[in-house]
This record gives structure tokens, C-alpha cells and sequence, in this order.
């Protein structure tokens, strides 16, 4: 199999037109997934506590809009935002912003349950304790709380990111240039090898992918595991 | 819902005083010049090998569009089912991708003069198509977007049609055999031919179903703009760059030399 | 552009493409729930050569974007297939089963059940996996103390403890893989997203068939939680968690 057609754009693949166009390829992908895995980790961190501490119908409304954006197909949200959202509300939100919205509003939907458990797997009498000690509430989460629970999240935050990583992929739908759309590009001009093309895109992403589930791994053995149920 | 959008836009317009900016204007103002054009679509929008920036015959009207208006010319890459989305929700100015001039679309954008004509045409495996009856019982692949879908429907009903995200996806499902054949503007599918190293197993039947008539596609309503392009088209005409231009792509030196049978002005 | 509503030609379109989007959801995930369980046995074998592929398999098509892999499937690996299967795959046949007769699906539809399939497996297997592994050594030990054999402590004691577990997330899979099926557009088959790109393109009313399309993409979600929720709410289920 000839897979010259990889190493005469190996730069085209890693880069996009950068210097002389914007950054794409491989490094955009990098830089999108990079963008949204801290966005939907702030997010997730903060939907987390309010589905914690919140009550009510205001919890409700937190639920229904997580479960909103959970079942909604990333490629419908990326359509809404880039296309749709320009027409109704005159906001003209560039595609890299678009993408990265997208992805940390899920990314961030499905962290906000993870950190919900991960601090709800604490046992009770921590939050007895700090309030007995005369803290206050956000004192509790910041001093207390959250130091303890965030090393249980953090595995799940790496494994969101990961999904990150992949879902950058489709990016492709509204024209961003990260790599499967450059791939698909060169494809598209050189024809006859698709097979070869496809395989080092797989092979990419797989590297980047592995690489943080690696991550994961030895940080989810560092953590003392909480042996209850 | 109406009534309130029309009254928004009324105490807007009130708001402002000044009757709204209008797109010509902005497009000076900001010193940029946004055109959608293809990059899969050889000779109208590809990406070049070397260079990694998209050129072609789109890009040739788009760069002298940019010039005259005296501003930078930023390309946005595009596929035929991205197009009006692009331009509807004003990411861009100007569609210059191959964009076909019809009554519906002209009722949700502009058009400006027509500046290229073609005919939709066919490719198919060399010595399949013996006869056009045999379309009917195919399976034909199309480009999502494109009037050819539509045109397709409508001369050959039982024909069945799978919509990809652009030709050369619809060619590499004709190269495996997925479908039989593919159809587009005729020059766009001489275009994608000449590109491709197994040429000689294919073949475009020489009939066509269509005459199509390619304008630049424009925001609804923006007349100063449409006026500006069609001067400027009129005028590339006339100082013979439109020739230039059509020569660098389709002429005899070329490698899919086209007879050029249409001038921008001429009526069909 | 707001209010005015699709014409029934193109709801009917969508509903189409809803119709393909759920069958093919709901033969992925059958489909893929037992080849998960292959899956699962193959990898927790001892044998090496059984497990290594399996653990092989299971990195490779999770670390890896979907898009990608269907791409590969439909215009990378097709090219390479013999020209005499494709015809075969391509041909239009139907199989009459009494007053229903089963038509031959697209070559798009097999390809994207097939990417699909073996995508959902992966993480199927994964999942049942990580339900299974949570089922405490001491129950095992117990089972085997009471005099069952180790067959039966899978059959009694693990496999249904481990099951309920891994409920929650099976289903989450399932409703990845309803997600998933839109992405089956890029290769030209006519799901519920390529619908309402279709429609779009025809009537330009952006926001009703993107608006269509979307509900019921969520309604689908929706049934399934529901379900879900049902399930884990019964006695049945609630008398066995642990």
C-alpha cells in the first residue's frame, strides 16, 4: 500500500495552511479539544455543585437542561449554533467559537452529573463536620468538600476528554479546518487513497487519545479508592 | 410572531435614525471582502498541493471582485450544502461556488448577472450507459444542495438517489461501485475527470439535462452590493479578463479545455 | 421564516428519515449488546490469544472518532473489497416473510450498521465489564462456599448483580448509539440529520427542520431514559441491588 500520499502533506496534516492561512489540522484539533475540556470542566464543575446545593424547581430546570443537551446529537448542536443561532438572534459567532461552545455545553452536561456523584460519594459527615466547625457554605465546598472529591472526578474529566478529542471530528460538518476535514480535503484532491488517508487519521487521533486515557490510568491508581457502596 | 419581528425591525430601524448600514458599506468599512467558495472542485475551487490555499475559477472572479472594491479577500471553504446556510446566516458576502440561479433560491438570496452556464451531465463506468432509459433503474449519486438532485428526481423518477457531502465523494462511491453513475455541471465533472489517475475507465455520455446559468450568490436585499458585482462583472467582461480568467482554466492549454459559448451579458 | 409550517411532502421526509434512524438504531444496539457480550467473555479470558485482540479491538475503535471510522468503512475499505461483492451488496432484492416482504437495505445502510455495530460493541463490552468487576470478590466466595459450582455462582449470583449495575450505562450507550446514527449522513444515508439537510436545502426553512429534527432526536432520548428510569424504579429490580 503507498502511503507516500501521508508523508508529501504530512504538513498540510499537522499543521493546515499555517503560516500562510489559519491553523489547522492536527493542531487546531489539539487546540479545540484543549479549549473545550477546560471550558467543560469549569462547566461541568459548576452545573455539578448547583445540581448538589441547588433545590426546587430551579434544580428541575438544571436537570431538564442537562438531559437537553445530553440527548441532543453533537452534529444537531454544531448545525444550531454555527447556522441558526446568526439568524435568530443577529449574533454571529465565528466556527472555532462555535465548536468549542458546542463541545463544552456537552462535555460540560455530562461532567455535571460526575461531579455530582463524585462529591456526593463523600460521606456525610464531612459536610456535618465543616458546618460544625462554623464554615460557610462555600467555604465548606472550597476547603472541605472539593479538595476531596475532585481526585475521585478527575479520571472522568480525562475520559470526557477524550470524547472531546473525537468529537472535534465533526467539526467537519460546518467547514473548521481541525484534521478529519483536512483529510478529507487531500482525499478529495488525490482520489485514489482514501484507505491510506483514513488509516493515519485514525492512527492520530488514536495516539492523542491514548495518550490521555494513559494519563487517566495512572492517575485513577494514585487515588485511594473509596471502598463503600 | 411576525407581527412582533416587524415591529422589532420597524423601532430598530427608528433607532438608528440612519437608514441601515448596508453590506457594500460594511464591506469597505472592514477592509474585508468574506467569499464561500468550493475546495474539492477542481476547476471552480480546489485546495492547491503546494501552496495549501484554495484557487480557481470562483476564486479568480472573487479576487477581482475584491480589487476593485480596493479591500482583502478572505476565502471560507465550503460544499454545496453549506452554501446558503453560510450566506443566510452572514458568515460570508458573496457564494461564488458554482452557485445555479433558480426561482426558488432567488426568493431566499441575490443573485448577481450570470457569469458561467453548464449543462448537468453524467460520468459513468466507460461503456455502461448504452442508453439514457438505464438512468431510471440506477442508483445515481448527487451532491446534498445541489439543483441536481432535484432535476435528477424530476427526468428520472425511479432512479435512486444517494446524496454525499461532495463529488468526490460521490466519484469514490462510483469508482467502488456503490452507484453507477454521478451527475453535476458537465465542466465540473470534466474537471474532477481530469484530475483523477484512472481517467480512462470512466467517460461523460455526451447529453445533458439541464442548462443551467452559474451567478454569484448574494444576501437578499442587498442591492448596492448586487449592483456593484454586476458592474464589475460586466466590466471584467469587456476589458477581456473574463476571457483571461475562463482561458486559465478551461482553455486550450489546459488540461480540460472547454469551447467558452457564453459571456457574462449574454441572455441564456 | 418562523411560523410557517412544512409541507407534508417534506414531513413526510423527515418522518422517513426518523423511521431509518430508529431501525437502525435499534438493530445496532441488539446487535451490538451480543457481540458485547462476545466481546466481554473474549477479553476476560485467560487465554491470551483471545484476550489480547479483544483488549486490542477495544482500544482501537474507542480511540478513535466514529466519523473517521465510517469514512474508512464506506470509501476506504470498499474500494479494496472484491468488485463481485459490491455488485452482490448493491443489488436490490427482498425477502418475503408471509404479508411482510423485507427489502435488501442500501449498501449505505450496511455500511453504516457495520461501523455503528462494531463502535457500540466496544463500549458495550466495556460497560459490562466495569458492571461485572463491581460485583465483590466475597460474593463469589460465597457462592462457592454455599456448594454451587462456578458455573452457577455466574448464573445466580454475579451475572444478575453485575447486570443491574451495568443497566444505567448500557442504556447511556443506547442512546449514544440513537446519537450516533447522525452521523451516518456523511456517507449518503438518509437518516433524520440528512432529512432535515435536505429539507432545509429544498424550502430553506432552516429553523422548523432543524427544530423537527432535533425533537425528535430528543423525544427517542427521552423514551429511553424513561424506560430506563422504569426499570430501575421496580421491585424487581430495586430488591436486587446490593
Amino acid at each position: 500500500m503507498d502511503f507516500s500520499v501521508i508523508i508529501d502533506n504530512l504538513g498540510y496534516f499537522t499543521w493546515g495552511a499555517y503560516p500562510d492561512g489559519p491553523l489547522g489540522g492536527a493542531a487546531l484539533t489539539l487546540l479545540l479539544s484543549l479549549l473545550s475540556g477546560v471550558a467543560a470542566g469549569v462547566l461541568g464543575l459548576a452545573w455539578g455543585i448547583a445540581l448538589v446545593v441547588s433545590r426546587g424547581w430551579l434544580r428541575w430546570v438544571l436537570v431538564g437542561v442537562l438531559g437537553f443537551l445530553r440527548a441532543i446529537p453533537v452534529l444537531m448542536l454544531m448545525f444550531w449554533a454555527y447556522f441558526l443561532l446568526p439568524i435568530l438572534f443577529h449574533v454571529d459567532v465565528p466556527a472555532l467559537a462555535t465548536v468549542v461552545c458546542a463541545l463544552s455545553l456537552i462535555g460540560g452536561a455530562y461532567l455535571a452529573h460526575g461531579v455530582a456523584a463524585g462529591i456526593g460519594s463523600l460521606p456525610a459527615g464531612q459536610w456535618a463536620a465543616a458546618k460544625a466547625l462554623g464554615l460557610r457554605p462555600g467555604q465548606v465546598l472550597r476547603l472541605v468538600i472539593l479538595p476531596q472529591a475532585l481526585p475521585i472526578m478527575l479520571p472522568s474529566f480525562l475520559n470526557q476528554w477524550v470524547s472531546l478529542i473525537k468529537d472535534t471530528s465533526l467539526a467537519y460538518v460546518i467547514g473548521v479546518g481541525e484534521l478529519s476535514y483536512v483529510a478529507t480535503q487531500v482525499s478529495n484532491r488525490v482520489m485514489v487513497h482514501p484507505v491510506q488517508i483514513f488509516l493515519f487519521v485514525a492512527l492520530v487521533y488514536f495516539l492523542f487519545c491514548s495518550a490521555l486515557q494513559w494519563l487517566a490510568h495512572r492517575l485513577a491508581r494514585r487515588v485511594p479508592s473509596r471502598s463503600h457502596r | 410572531m411576525k407581527k412582533l419581528t416587524a415591529l422589532a425591525a420597524l423601532s430598530l430601524a427608528l433607532l438608528s435614525g440612519i437608514a441601515h448600514a448596508d453590506r457594500l458599506e460594511d464591506i469597505k468599512k472592514a477592509g474585508v471582502l468574506r467569499v464561500a467558495a468550493f475546495d474539492s472542485n477542481p476547476p471552480f475551487g480546489f485546495v492547491d498541493a503546494k501552496t495549501h490555499q484554495i484557487e480557481g475559477l470562483d476564486v479568480d472572479y472573487a479576487k477581482a471582485i475584491a480589487a476593485k472594491l480596493g479591500v482583502k479577500l478572505q476565502l471560507q471553504s465550503t460544499n454545496p450544502a453549506n452554501r446558503v446556510p453560510l450566506l443566510v446566516s452572514n458568515k460570508v458576502d458573496l457564494v461564488l461556488a458554482n452557485f445555479t440561479i433558480t426561482p426558488e433560491r432567488a426568493q431566499q438570496v441575490n443573485f448577481s448577472t450570470p457569469y458561467f452556464a453548464s449543462g448537468q451531465q453524467f460520468i459513468v463506468k466507460k461503456g455502461t450507459l448504452t442508453s439514457q432509459d438505464q438512468l431510471n433503474t440506477w442508483r445515481v449519486g448527487v451532491d446534498k444542495g445541489t439543483t441536481n438532485e432535484g432535476v435528477l428526481r424530476e427526468k428520472f423518477p425511479g432512479a435512486k438517489v444517494v446524496a454525499y457531502d461532495d463529488t468526490p465523494f460521490a466519484f469514490t462511491a462510483l469508482r467502488n461501485g456503490n452507484v453507477q453513475a454521478i451527475t453535476q455541471d458537465g465542466p465540473k465533472l470534466i474537471g474532477l475527470l481530469a484530475n483523477v489517475p484512472d481517467r480512462d475507465k470512466y467517460e461523460v455520455p455526451p447529453f445533458t439535462i439541464s442548462n443551467d446559468l452559474i451567478g454569484v450568490g448574494l444576501p437578499k436585499g442587498e442591492t448596492a452590493l448586487t449592483d456593484f458585482v454586476n458592474q464589475t462583472l460586466v466590466e471584467l467582461e469587456k476589458d477581456g479578463q473574463a476571457q483571461k480568467i475562463y482561458d486559465t482554466w478551461f482553455g486550450p492549454q489546459t488540461s480540460t479545455p472547454l469551447a467558452r459559448l457564453f459571456k457574462i451579458g449574454d441572455k441564456s | 421564516m418562523f411560523g410557517e409550517l412544512l409541507a407534508p411532502r417534506y414531513l413526510h421526509w423527515l418522518f422517513d428519515g426518523f423511521l431509518l434512524t430508529l431501525g437502525l438504531s435499534l438493530l445496532v444496539c441488539a446487535v451490538a449488546t451480543g457481540l458485547g457480550a462476545l466481546l466481554y467473555l473474549a477479553r476476560t479470558a485467560p487465554a491470551r490469544w483471545l484476550s489480547t485482540p479483544a483488549r486490542l479491538y477495544v482500544l482501537v475503535i474507542r480511540n478513535t472518532p466514529l466519523l473517521v471510522q465510517l469514512f474508512f468503512w464506506y470509501f476506504g475499505v470498499t474500494a479494496l473489497l472484491p468488485e463481485a461483492l459490491v455488485t452482490w451488496l448493491n443489488t436490490p432484492r427482498s425477502l418475503a416473510l408471509g404479508p411482510v416482504s423485507l427489502d435488501w437495505p442500501s449498501f449505505e445502510f450496511i455500511a453504516g450498521f457495520w461501523g455503528l455495530t462494531l463502535y457500540t460493541t466496544a463500549f458495550i463490552a466495556e460497560e459490562l465489564r466495569a458492571g461485572i468487576d463491581s460485583v465483590r470478590q466475597e460474593q463469589r466466595a460465597a457462592g462457592l462456599a454455599l456448594g454451587m459450582r462456578p458455573a452457577q455462582v455466574w448464573r445466580h449470583v454475579i451475572l444478575p448483580q453485575g447486570l443491574r449495575t451495568a443497566l444505567g450505562p448500557l442504556l447511556g450507550q443506547y442512546m449514544n448509539a440513537v446519537k450516533n446514527t447522525s452521523l451516518t449522513m456523511a456517507i449518503g444515508l438518509a437518516d433524520l440529520s440528512y432529512a432535515s439537510r435536505q429539507v432545509e436545502t429544498e424550502t430553506f426553512k432552516t429553523f422548523q427542520a432543524f427544530g423537527f429534527a432535533t425533537l425528535l432526536y430528543v423525544l427517542s432520548i427521552a423514551v429511553i431514559e424513561a424506560v430506563g428510569q422504569l426499570i430501575q424504579h421496580s421491585r424487581h429490580y430495586r430488591r436486587g441491588v446490593a
